[in-house]
């Protein structure tokens, strides 16, 4: 029996497939989300890596800011509570997940027994977002992928405001006018996006062990600058930006096992 | 049933479109219409003087014009009250506004409005001041003192000498009107689909665009339909709301969309004016004025001992919430302070809380929903 989680965010389609025992058969990321043809790519090929089709999946859940118009979705479920789902699985013990997603960021703080107790979102802002991120890498000339070693190589600490990304935007153009190097600005932007969320972290309170998930998560620079800021050890949930899908599929193999017994 | 949905669709009508209703109101009953500005205000003598009050609750504009006055820091409902005086959506509905000073922005706009509003309309405006100690024995006379004042502004705007018998009759009125309310609000849980959140609202709201004697008597019928029907059975959450006001209509359908039912509401636009039960001894304008006195919870009038978490707890309990959304309005004051304060009690006695910033012109609540949504599943 396989159960299938989609996760269907602003700016990627993540998929996850699991069997019976809860094993990954299969998993793909995309970097285009809602509105996209990313989600039925990312089936597509987490259904191809399982060996199997679509016909033999016994329920889907769908997560992520494009939930609700995944039709095809047995059930819809908040990302909230499927990244509670899947780093509670992935990491016992969890409680606090810090997960910095495209367009939103959000922190929820797990019960003992890894149930969601609280979360709080970012206001309607891309500032300490991935697009915060994305918009910095592009005016430092380099891809996303890339500013977390650019950061590292950074030797002198450069304030970025973390209200506003269209500031922080100007500002940055005018500190590498002014000759600040890249490397600097780029770490000053991993301090902006930590800053922001820390602030946020702190309003439901922050419990070990914290967790970071979402694609932000693969950049190890900000999720140090995070660890200086919350002054927590982080564990970077196993395949972070999966986390929500995986959740989706451990609630769709729950839903089907509730409904068939 | 049917009876139920129809009486529903006829406040939602009225609710939905509150500058339409307004002007019909307007029309057939022949009566001068006075805008409420929008708190605790003297609605008996408007009533009394042979005019009917109406709510000002903002609603769906830009704000081109209020930028003039207000700057970006003031909340919603205040830039689209002052939109509305500015653009002339009020002109030939509204003869006159009452408004009281009760935060920081409502003690600026009361200036404004006099340049912005009353200059080149002539729309008569009455500026009320009621007393920050309301529970020192001067605060009684003070308020009488200050609704004197009102009543002759109002009268030189109807044309009509009040007189006690008027106050008693309007004030008999508009207890009755707020007995019903009460009684409303209770009886939601009893058809928790059909009286959902959004409906709840409008069936409300309708109040506040209708001549107060005609609003009761059709929501007595409500009531009273509901009273005879059979409870709705029902598997979604219970919530209490608490806030200014709860809108746009969207962040409303997120609640019904998720099933979720608010079963009692610590809302400014609904049970804080209608929950006190006036006292029965003393002139009318006594017992108006002790409405203000005895009020509680309420961030708008002060509250020395911080009770306001205290008496969330027992409504919560007493509707038998399964927690609490705080709908803040964006950049309201009184709120704000009160937040911390109340959320701290209501997470020491185990009540969750929901905390959703708002704005009564948000164009998208794509987030408010994800909110909503995953509350509901902790909920579960
Ligand atoms: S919403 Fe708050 S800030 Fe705005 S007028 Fe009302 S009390 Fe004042």
């Amino acid at each position: 029996m396989y159960f299938l989680g989609i996760d269907i965010g602003s700016s990627s389609s993540k998929c996850v497939i699991i069997d019976e025992n809860k094993n990954i058969v299969g998993r793909a990321v995309k970097n285009i989300g809602t509105g996209t043809n990313g989600p039925s790519v990312v089936i597509g090929e987490a259904l191809a890596k399982a060996g199997i089709t679509e016909e033999q999946i016994d329920f889907t859940v769908a997560t992520g800011y494009g939930r609700a118009n995944h039709t095809q979705a047995d059930k819809q479920i908040t990302e909230i509570s499927c990244h509670g789902k899947g780093v509670a699985h992935l990491v016992p013990g969890a409680r606090t997940i810090i997960d910095i997603g495209g367009q939103d960021a959000k922190v929820i703080k797990l019960s003992e027994t890894g149930n969601v107790d609280n979360f709080v979102m970012n206001e309607k802002c891309a500032a300490g977002t991935g697009r915060f991120l994305e918009v910095m890498a592009r005016i430092l000339n380099c891809e996303l992928s890339e500013l977390s070693e650019l950061a590292k190589k950074s030797t002198e600490e450069v304030e970025i405001s973390n209200t506003c990304t269209v500031f922080a935007e100007s500002e940055v153009i005018s500190q590498l006018a002014q000759g600040t190097k890249r490397e600097d600005v780029a770490m000053g932007a991993n301090h902006s996006i930590t800053s922001r969320v820390a602030g946020l972290a702190r309003r439901i309170g922050i419990t070990p062990i914290v967790v970071m998930t979402g694609g932000v998560a693969i950049n190890d620079s900000v999720v140090h600058s995070m660890e200086e800021q919350i002054g927590y050890d982080i564990t970077v949930a196993p395949d972070p930006q999966a986390c929500g899908a995986l959740g989706a599929a451990l609630f769709a193999l729950e839903s089907f096992n509730k409904k068939n017994n | 049933m049917a009876d139920i949905k129809s009486m529903i669709a006829e406040f939602e009508e009225i609710a939905l479109n509150p500058a339409k209703s307004a002007a019909k109101l307007k029309k057939e009953s022949g009566k001068k219409l006075i805008g409420m500005f929008p708190y605790h205000l003297p609605e008996e003598i408007v009533y009394a003087a042979g005019m009917l009050p109406v709510g000002m609750w903002g609603g769906q504009t830009d704000f081109k014009l209020s930028n003039k006055y207000l700057q970006s820091f003031c909340c919603s409902l205040i830039k689209a009250n002052v939109e509305f005086g500015m653009n002339g959506a009020y002109k030939g509905i509204l003869d006159g506004v009452i408004m009281a000073a009760y935060c920081d922005t409502l003690k600026c706009i009361c200036e404004d409005w006099k340049v912005a509003v009353v200059e080149p309309t002539g729309m008569p405006l009455i500026a009320m001041y009621y007393p920050q100690n309301r529970k020192i024995a001067a605060a009684v006379p003070y308020m009488q003192a200050e609704f004197e004042k009102a009543q002759a502004q109002l009268e030189a705007i109807s044309g009509k000498k009040v007189t006690e018998a008027d106050l008693e009759a309007a004030w008999t009125v508009y207890e009755a009107y707020r007995a019903e309310c009460r009684k409303f609000v209770k009886l939601v849980a009893k058809m928790p689909a059909t009286l959902n959140a959004t409906k709840r609202h409008l069936i409300l709201k309708a109040g506040w665009f209708m001549d107060k004697k005609a609003y009761t008597e059709k929501l007595a019928a409500l009531n009273a339909a509901i009273e005879a029907a059979p409870a709705e059975a029902f598997k979604g959450k219970k919530v209490l709301v608490e806030g200014i006001i709860v809108e746009p209509i969207a962040l409303l359908d997120a609640f019904v969309e998720n099933d979720v039912c608010i079963v009692a509401d610590d809302v400014a636009q609904q049970s804080r004016m209608f929950r006190i039960e006036g006292r029965k001894a003393g002139t009318v304008y006594e017992k108006m004025a002790y409405r203000i006195v005895d009020a509680y919870a309420d961030p708008l009038l002060l509250d020395e001992k911080k009770e306001h978490g205290e008496e969330l707890i027992k409504m919560a309990k007493e509707a038998g919430a399964d927690g609490v959304v705080v709908c803040a309005m964006k950049f309201c004051d009184p709120e704000e302070y009160d937040y911390p304060i109340f959320k701290k009690q209501l997470e020491a006695a185990g009540i969750p809380v929901l905390y959703m910033e708002i704005e009564q012109q948000m164009a998208s609540v794509e987030q408010y929903k994800t909110r909503i949504q995953a509350f509901a599943e902790t909920l579960a």
